[in-house]
Order: C-alpha cells, then sequence, then structure tokens
C-alpha cells in the first residue's frame, strides 16, 4: 500500500515529460494486452473458420451431386431436387454459407461442360442465389461489384449483358477487367465489341487473358479486325495485332502496312512481327527502302523478318549491314547470308576483324559441322 | 569550460538524441499506416485474379532464372529440380557454376543427362570468362535447363553472366537454394503487364523463413515455426520488414532493396545500367538504387513494384556466427550502395528517391546503429559520473520497449490478416512471446553484426576482397 | 462385387471427384479417390487398378509424376487417362510421351468420359 502511494507521488511530482512518457507507456502496454487478446480469438477464428468452410462444403457439395443425378428426364423438378433448391434457398440467405455454396458451384462449374453444367446454371436461378449476385453490382464498393461480375461471367449468366455491357468504361480497373472477360467469355468474337467503344488503357495482362479465353473456343471465325488496328486507342491496335497473328488475319495486310508509320515505335515493332509471321513480301521491300529512318528496335525486327522473308535478291543489301554496330543484327545478318549461300559464306570469313564479327562467324561456321 | 557551455553543449546533444527518436518513432507509424491501406487494398484486389490463365498461357512473355551457384554441391540436384518445376510456361532456369572447386558440375552433368553445346553468347557486360562450358539436357524433359560453367567472379559476376545468356524479356535473379512455389513466376510478372501508365523496371518478392518447414521434392509441404529462439526472432523480423516496412515503400514507390534472394528485372533496362556491380557486396541493393537513377535521369516515369505473398523460401542462419557475418555483410553493402550514390541525396533532381527515399535509408538504416552506440557509450560516461537521471532512463526505456513491442504484434496482425502461415495452435502465443524477448535475444547481436560491418568497411578493405572472389555466396 | 474394377481418380478438385465416383460407380466400377499424387501413387501401388485418371496440374506430385511413375517404376501398363486445363496442350505431348493413353481438357463433360473409360476398359 504503501509503496502504490509513493509510486503515485512520484508521478504526481514528475515533471510533466515524464508524466507524458509514462502515460504513453500505459497505452502501448494495454493496447499490447487487448491485441494480445484479440489475436488469440483471430487466431481461433480463422481455425474454426477453416474448419466450418470444409464442413459446409462438404455438405454442399454432396446436396450439389445429390441434386444433378436426382433430375428426370422431364424439364420439371423432382421431389428430391426440390428438397435441395429449398434447402440452398435458406442457407443463401446467410452470407458465409452462400459463400461457399457458390464457390462449390463454381468449383464444379469450371471443371464440366454438358448437360451438367447447365443443370448447375439452372440450381444457381433456382436457389435464388443469382439475385445475390445481381444486387452486387449496385454496390457502391468496386470489389463487390467486380466479384458479382465475376460470378455471372463464371456461371454463364448471358441475361445479364445489357447491365455489363454498361460499365465497359467504369474508372475502375479492376471492374473493366471482370467486364471484359465476361463479355468475352459468354459472347466469344461478339463480345469483342467494347474495343469500339474503350477508352482507357487494355493493359498486357488483360490482353493475354481475353486471348486466353479466345483460344478455347473451336469457332475461328473472326470478326473484321481493321477498325481496332486503326484505332486511336494504341492498346487496341496492340491487341488487334495480337489477333492478327493468331488467327493469320492475312486479309488486313494493307492495314499492317499502314502501320508501320504508326506514332508508336511499340506498334510499328509488333506490326514488323505481325508481317513476317503472316510472310507479306511487300512489307520487306517498304522496309528495306526505308531501313536507314528505321530506330534499332525497328531494325532488329526487320532482321527478323528477312531470316524469314529473305530471296537472293537482298543480298547486296545484307553485305552493306555485316558491319552494323548492332550484335543481334550482325547475327541476323550472317545467319541469313549463309542460308543464302553455305558457298559465299565461306568467303565472308576474314572479312571484318570485329571481335563480335569472328565470333559470330565462328559459331555459324560451327554449327554447319 | 565553465558550466552554462557544458550544460548547453549537454542540451543540445539531448535533444538531438530525442529529435532522432521522435523521427524515428514517427517514421515507422507512419509506415505501419501506409502498409495497412495498401495490404488492405492490395488483398481486395488480388482476392479474384486468375492467375492460372496467365500461367499456361503460351503468350505470355519470356522469363529465365537465373541461379548462381558456388559449391552447392551437396543439395544442387534438388535446387534444380525445385526450379524446374515452375507451372509458368514460358521460362527458362539458366545456373551459373561460379568457379565451384566441388563436383557440382559433375552432378548435374549426370543426374540432368547435360552436354556441352556450343554456344554464343552476346557479351553485353563484361564478367569473367567461361570455364567448362554452356551445358544443355539431351532428356526433353529438362529442355528448360541451360548449365554455364565459368571462373570463380563472386555474385554479381555469375548473374551477369546470367544475364548475358538469357534469351527473354524478363529475368528472376534467385539463390539457387531457395524454394520457389510454383505460382511465384506468374504473379511476380503481374506488375510488369499490368501497369500502364508507368513502366515497371522490377518486382522484388517476399523472403519466408524455411527452417523447420517440410520439404520434399522442392515442393513446400508444411510450414512449422523453428524450435531455436534466433530463427524464431528472425522470422519476426523478416515479417516487419516484409509486411510493414517494404509493403509501405512500395506504395511510395520508394523501395530501394529487391532480396538478392528473389527479385524480377527487367532485362534491357538491367543491361543497359551495366548489370550487377562486382565491387560490393551488396550488389541486389545495389542495382536496384541504380536502375531508379537511371530512370531518373532520362526522365521516365518508372516504378519498382512488390509482391507481398509467401512465394521464396529459404533456411536462415540458425546460429549466431553465420547470423552476425550475414549482417555484417548487409551493413557494408548498404554502406558501399549509399556511398556509391551519394550523389542523388537531398538532389530535388531525383524526386522522392533524392528526398524521401535516399534520406530514410541513410537516416534509420545506415545510421541507425552508430547512433544507437554513441548513445550506449554516452549513457555508460553519465552512470561512470553517476550524472544519470534515472527517472527519465527508465520512463524512455520502458516506453520504447513497449512501442518494440507494439510494432511487432502489428506486424503480426499484419500476417495473420493476409496470409496466416503459421496455422498450427499454439504458434500465436509463441509469436507473441518472441516479440517480448526479441529485443534483448536479436537486436544486440545486429547491433553488433552492424558495428563489425561498419568498422571492417573503413578499417578492413582486404577482409571483402577475400570474401568476394572466395566466398561470395553466402547467403543473402 | 469384388469383381468390380477398380479405378484410381487423382483430382484436387474434390466436388469434381464426388461427382464421378458418382457418375463411374453407377456403370459399376469401384473408385478410388485421390487428393494430391503422392495419394494416388500409394493407391495404385496398394490396390493395382484396372484404370487411371489424373489430372495434369496437382499440389505436391504432378499428373505427369505420376504416369513416369506407374510406367517407369512399377513397369505397368495400366490404361491412364489425363485430365489438363485450357492451355496445357504441352504438357498433354509430354504425358502421352511418358505413356498416358488418353486426355481430356477440362471443361469436360462426365458422360464423355463414362464413354471414354468403357472403352479402354472393353
Amino acid at each position: 500500500m504503501e509503496s502504490y502511494q509513493y509510486l503515485l507521488d512520484y508521478f504526481e511530482n514528475s515533471p510533466p515529460i515524464i508524466k507524458g512518457v509514462w502515460i504513453l507507456s500505459a497505452v502501448f502496454f494495454i493496447s499490447v494486452i487487448i491485441l494480445t487478446t484479440y489475436l488469440k480469438i483471430l487466431r481461433s477464428r480463422l481455425r474454426k473458420n477453416e474448419k466450418k468452410v470444409a464442413e459446409y462444403q462438404k455438405e454442399y457439395e454432396s446436396d450439389l451431386i445429390t441434386y444433378l443425378y436426382a433430375g428426370n428426364e422431364e424439364d420439371v423438378i423432382s421431389a428430391e431436387q426440390q428438397i435441395i433448391v429449398d434447402k440452398l434457398r435458406s442457407c443463401a440467405s446467410d452470407e458465409f454459407k452462400r459463400r461457399v455454396i457458390v464457390s462449390t458451384l463454381l468449383r464444379l462449374r469450371n471443371e464440366i461442360s454438358g448437360e451438367m453444367a447447365d443443370a448447375i446454371q439452372k440450381l444457381y436461378f433456382q436457389s435464388g442465389l443469382i439475385s445475390f449476385a445481381l444486387k452486387r453490382l449496385k454496390s457502391k464498393k468496386w470489389y463487390v461489384v467486380a466479384k458479382g461480375i465475376r460470378e455471372l461471367t463464371q456461371l454463364h449468366i448471358k441475361e445479364v449483358h445489357d447491365k455489363i455491357a454498361l460499365l465497359v468504361n467504369h474508372p475502375k480497373k479492376e471492374i473493366r477487367k471482370e467486364v471484359q472477360l465476361y463479355l468475352v467469355t459468354l459472347f466469344h468474337f461478339d463480345g469483342l465489341q467494347f474495343l469500339d467503344v474503350l477508352q482507357t488503357q487494355l493493359s498486357e495482362w488483360d490482353q493475354i487473358q481475353l486471348l486466353e479465353v479466345l483460344q478455347r473456343f473451336d469457332e475461328q471465325e473472326i470478326p473484321d479486325i481493321n477498325p481496332w488496328l486503326k484505332s486511336t486507342n494504341d492498346s487496341v491496335v496492340a491487341f488487334a495485332l495480337k489477333l492478327a497473328k493468331i488467327y493469320n488475319q492475312f486479309e488486313v495486310k494493307d492495314t499492317l502496312i499502314e502501320l508501320l508509320s504508326h506514332p508508336q515505335k511499340k506498334i510499328r515493332v509488333d506490326a514488323i512481327h505481325v508481317l513476317s509471321h503472316l510472310q507479306v513480301f511487300e512489307a520487306k521491300t517498304i522496309l528495306k527502302n526505308n531501313f536507314d529512318k528505321l530506330s534499332q528496335e525497328e531494325q532488329i525486327e526487320f532482321f527478323k523478318l528477312l531470316e524469314n522473308l529473305c530471296e537472293t535478291s537482298d543480298e547486296p543489301f545484307l553485305l552493306t549491314q555485316t558491319t552494323h554496330q548492332n550484335f543481334e543484327i550482325k547475327l541476323s545478318v550472317l545467319k541469313i547470308l549463309k542460308t543464302l549461300s553455305n558457298e559465299k559464306f565461306k568467303d565472308l570469313k576474314d572479312f571484318s576483324t570485329d571481335a563480335d564479327y569472328v565470333k559470330i562467324y565462328e559459331f555459324l561456321a560451327y554449327n554447319e559441322s | 569550460m565553465n558550466t552554462s557551455t557544458t550544460e548547453i553543449i549537454l542540451f543540445i546533444i539531448h535533444s538531438l538524441f530525442f529529435i532522432y527518436a521522435v523521427f524515428a518513432i514517427a517514421s515507422y507509424v507512419i509506415l505501419a499506416i501506409i502498409s495497412a491501406i495498401e495490404t488492405k487494398e492490395y488483398m481486395k484486389k488480388n482476392s479474384f485474379v486468375n492467375y492460372k490463365e496467365i500461367l499456361s498461357s503460351t503468350i505470355s512473355p519470356s522469363i529465365s532464372i537465373i541461379a548462381p551457384a558456388y559449391n552447392e554441391s551437396l543439395n544442387i540436384i534438388e535446387n534444380v529440380r525445385s526450379l524446374l518445376s515452375s507451372h509458368y510456361v514460358n521460362y527458362d532456369v539458366i545456373i551459373v557454376n561460379d568457379g565451384s572447386k566441388d563436383d557440382s558440375l559433375e552432378k548435374l552433368i549426370v543426374a540432368y543427362d547435360l552436354v556441352k553445346v556450343n554456344f554464343l553468347i552476346n557479351q553485353q557486360i563484361p564478367t569473367k570468362p567461361i570455364r567448362a562450358g554452356v551445358f544443355k539436357s539431351t532428356n526433353p524433359a529438362f529442355e528448360k535447363l541451360t548449365v554455364v560453367d565459368k571462373e570463380n567472379g563472386g555474385k554479381a559476376d555469375a548473374l551477369n553472366m546470367g544475364l548475358n545468356i538469357s534469351d527473354n524479356q524478363y529475368v528472376a535473379c534467385i539463390d539457387v537454394d531457395c524454394l520457389l512455389l510454383e505460382n511465384a513466376l506468374q504473379k511476380m510478372v503481374k506488375p510488369f503487364l499490368e501497369v500502364t501508365e508507368e513502366k515497371v523496371i522490377a518486382t522484388g518478392g517476399v523472403i519466408r523463413i524455411a527452417n523447420s518447414c517440410i520439404i520434399k521434392n522442392g515442393k513446400l509441404l508444411d510450414v512449422n515455426l523453428p524450435k531455436k529462439l534466433i530463427e524464431k526472432a528472425q522470422i519476426l523480423e523478416y515479417l516487419r520488414a516484409f509486411l510493414l516496412g517494404r509493403m509501405a515503400w512500395s506504395r511510395l514507390n520508394g523501395l530501394l532493396v529487391i532480396s538478392g534472394a528473389f527479385g524480377l528485372f527487367d532485362k534491357k533496362i538491367a543491361i543497359e545500367v551495366g548489370g550487377y556491380d562486382t565491387n560490393t557486396v551488396g550488389e541486389d541493393m545495389e542495382i536496384i538504387v541504380r536502375m531508379r537513377r537511371y530512370m531518373q535521369e532520362i526522365k521516365e516515369k518508372y516504378r519498382v513494384a512488390y509482391i507481398p505473398d509467401p512465394l521464396c523460401w529459404t533456411e536462415a542462419p540458425d546460429n549466431y556466427k553465420i547470423f552476425i557475418s550475414q549482417r555484417n555483410r548487409w551493413t557494408r553493402g548498404t554502406i558501399e550502395t549509399l556511398r556509391k550514390h551519394r550523389k542523388i541525396a537531398f538532389n530535388k533532381k531525383y524526386k522522392s528517391l533524392g528526398m524521401l527515399s535516399y534520406p530514410y535509408w541513410l537516416f534509420f538504416e545506415r545510421l541507425a546503429p552508430v547512433i544507437e552506440v554513441i548513445g550506449i557509450v554516452y549513457f555508460t560516461i553519465l552512470m561512470a559520473l553517476n550524472e544519470v537521471r534515472w527517472d527519465y532512463a527508465i520512463a524512455f526505456i520502458v516506453l520504447a520497449y513497449f512501442f518494440t513491442i507494439l510494432f511487432s504484434i502489428v506486424a503480426i496482425f499484419s500476417e495473420e490478416l493476409t496470409y496466416h502461415q503459421y496455422k498450427k495452435k499454439g504458434t500465436g502465443f509463441k509469436l507473441l512471446l518472441i516479440t517480448a524477448l526479441e529485443p534483448f535475444v536479436l537486436h544486440p547481436f545486429i547491433l553488433y553484426a552492424a558495428i563489425r560491418g561498419n568498422i571492417d568497411y573503413y578499417f578492413n578493405k582486404k577482409k571483402k576482397w577475400g570474401e568476394m572472389t572466395r566466398k561470395g555466396m553466402a547467403k543473402a | 462385387m469384388s469383381d468390380a474394377k477398380k479405378i484410381v481418380l487423382a483430382e484436387d478438385n474434390s466436388t469434381l471427384s464426388l461427382l464421378l465416383k458418382f457418375r463411374l460407380e453407377k456403370e459399376g466400377y469401384k473408385l478410388l479417390i485421390a487428393v494430391d499424387g503422392k495419394e494416388a501413387i500409394e493407391m495404385i501401388e496398394q490396390y493395382d487398378p484396372e484404370l487411371i485418371l489424373t489430372d495434369i496440374m496437382m499440389p505436391f506430385i504432378s499428373g505427369l509424376e505420376v504416369i513416369s511413375h506407374v510406367r517407369n517404376k512399377l513397369n505397368k501398363q495400366t490404361p491412364i487417362i489425363v485430365f489438363s486445363a485450357a492451355g496445357q496442350e504441352e504438357m498433354v505431348l509430354k504425358a502421352f510421351n511418358l505413356g498416358a493413353n488418353d486426355f481430356m481438357g477440362k471443361p469436360f463433360s462426365p458422360n464423355e468420359l463414362v464413354i471414354r473409360v468403357k472403352r479402354l476398359l472393353r
């Protein structure tokens, strides 16, 4: 008791700074205690949730399977199915349970096709889960909207197209990405129409994802990509170039050639790449005549094109480039000369004493034997 | 000297210490808040990213994993196997055998059916020459593997060789004994592909401590909390550094370090700036500072991205001797880098790099141990003179102690709410206990190692060179 | 019941496993379910099934390793069908090189799988 009184007196008589420090210490100490307790609760809750998710998942999994196998030939719901629909409908009002149900449906929906996939979608409607996803689209939080769209995409709900298409130019890029994936996953090439109105940049990541989705479909009848190649949105042009390459769009070659004078270097380089892939010989002549005005990246890409499209008539030009200061170009030039004529290549042995030249020459000569 | 001047001098000293402490604490608090904001946003954004699509895509950009190896014979076969098991499609693995004196190369040749190949190297960065040659596998299952055997030149030199050899757009520079999760590459490459308004020049990853974890066939099967105090304390230290510190700096686009153990770089820029510096023991920090400086100088908008997911696991030192030599090296690396790039300090031309990142690093990383030691010495002198105001001293020490604990607990919370890797019952309590013990079991050794690093840097240049050529591969 | 043909199914998606189990057991097969490659190998060694269904991408031990284990370590010619996701063409080729008999690209129709299983077990 006495020491307690002593401490109190000591504190009372301390200078303000010491008082402040002790008060702050006390605040920290109390925070530590509170956080410690909370951590304990948090950890056990996380553990419990994990267990609960596993439990529910098992339950819903077997419900889903029962539902899928309880269907009869006619289009109506069987009694057994109705029980499950009712059960899921009541569970869906609980957010935690709903999350598990939806993830269970999705886990299966993503892996299978055919009648069963359609049956899953039917269950999604019957159990009223869809109304929750639609509610999400109206949320003020961007990630709720994005998640809602994703869910609708994965369950292939085509009916909400008009609502979702409105969000194509949404300021949040995560939402735009989901919208694009929705359109392309469900409407394939028709879904690409959003490119006509897209005002924002389509990142490389978005482009790869869209192309991956498109490649999953068998139909290879692709719409006219000319308008996208001429788009004022550079990222749309870049994307269209990828389409041109993957789907061998030889018929757009004139537009591709026009792109050789696009203001963006990246696009000019990509255009050369696609022209090389499509083996457009006209492009070679144009680029060759314009060679000195090209940037180094374009020159490198041009020589890759030449590796693909070289003819004997290119030889004089190539010989002027053997002393190019760029390593990659030098390699390309010698490689092409060797392909054109092994005999003449042998004469080039002592053409230059430049260290890189000698190294490349020896490498190519050695590969022959 | 009369009493009043002494008093004034003492007052100035005290004030300086006080101001430093206030700034340090404030910076910690601010970083914690920023990291909380950034973490929340990151988790939201990544809760529904589909990595499966990008990983299988053949149009995804090409990546080379470059892993230097020096006398790693013991585990090299398994380590390479682990590197080859990534789920990313468009990648290859370049193992640079940096003049190992053991049988690493022979083992690799046998295990992976390697044969010497004729290989053309575009020597864009000068390195030590090739020794036995470049090897590729005859087995199609290992077509992604290239092994280069070269003369010993240290870790930086080996990485440069990898940069010369790689034919890919991005390079992942890692320690050969790191365990990468299968989806590590697609997560790390994402920022490069996703950011459209700036150029991403590098992505840093998190290092997690693999001690006591169960690893089989190059895969992480179970995460455990290790037994030794020194290991547990480092786990806490890493959580703080990666989940609070770096997360906040990445938000500010001010990251100055990417762990040497795991980082992804834009190869073209890495080569343009001249690759890794072979004259420092801190090559991992140095190259980032140089790349940033380069981007500032050519006036292009850029970013160093950061992925906080636990993707790379590595063994941390489990004894004080190795721990101290590791931290000693880190200290010298920091000093060397900061000295080499003195020009950017407080230079408005370099914007936040010169006005924020560099000064922070200088004052709170580079100088912190020095100031702490000065403080301790000063305190000891006062004690000897019996001049200590114990009421002040005790109050401040208690405050600092509780603050440290509080900060560590925030880091633990950050871990629990995001990745929750230590799931087992009871580990939560153990981690909390460590927050209280860490100031005694780890901090004194960090301080000691940092001081040794300073002494070695200024008075023992020979040591550095010996280490560079012989032992350049110690863990980072 | 002992003459029912045994099938080991290695698949990390438990919902899909369950669905296929029901479907194939309705056809009179006995299904053994493994959640990863490691378990699959243990089951194959223990029960010596007539057919193996395996996903290519699984945690810990991939489907490719399962195939290689069956063909090279156990020296068995048990028919194997692999499941692959879109874009894993390269892996599918590897699977065939290692000795897989058939493949199904996800998403697939369970009915289609049953037809292929029957064909291989005829």
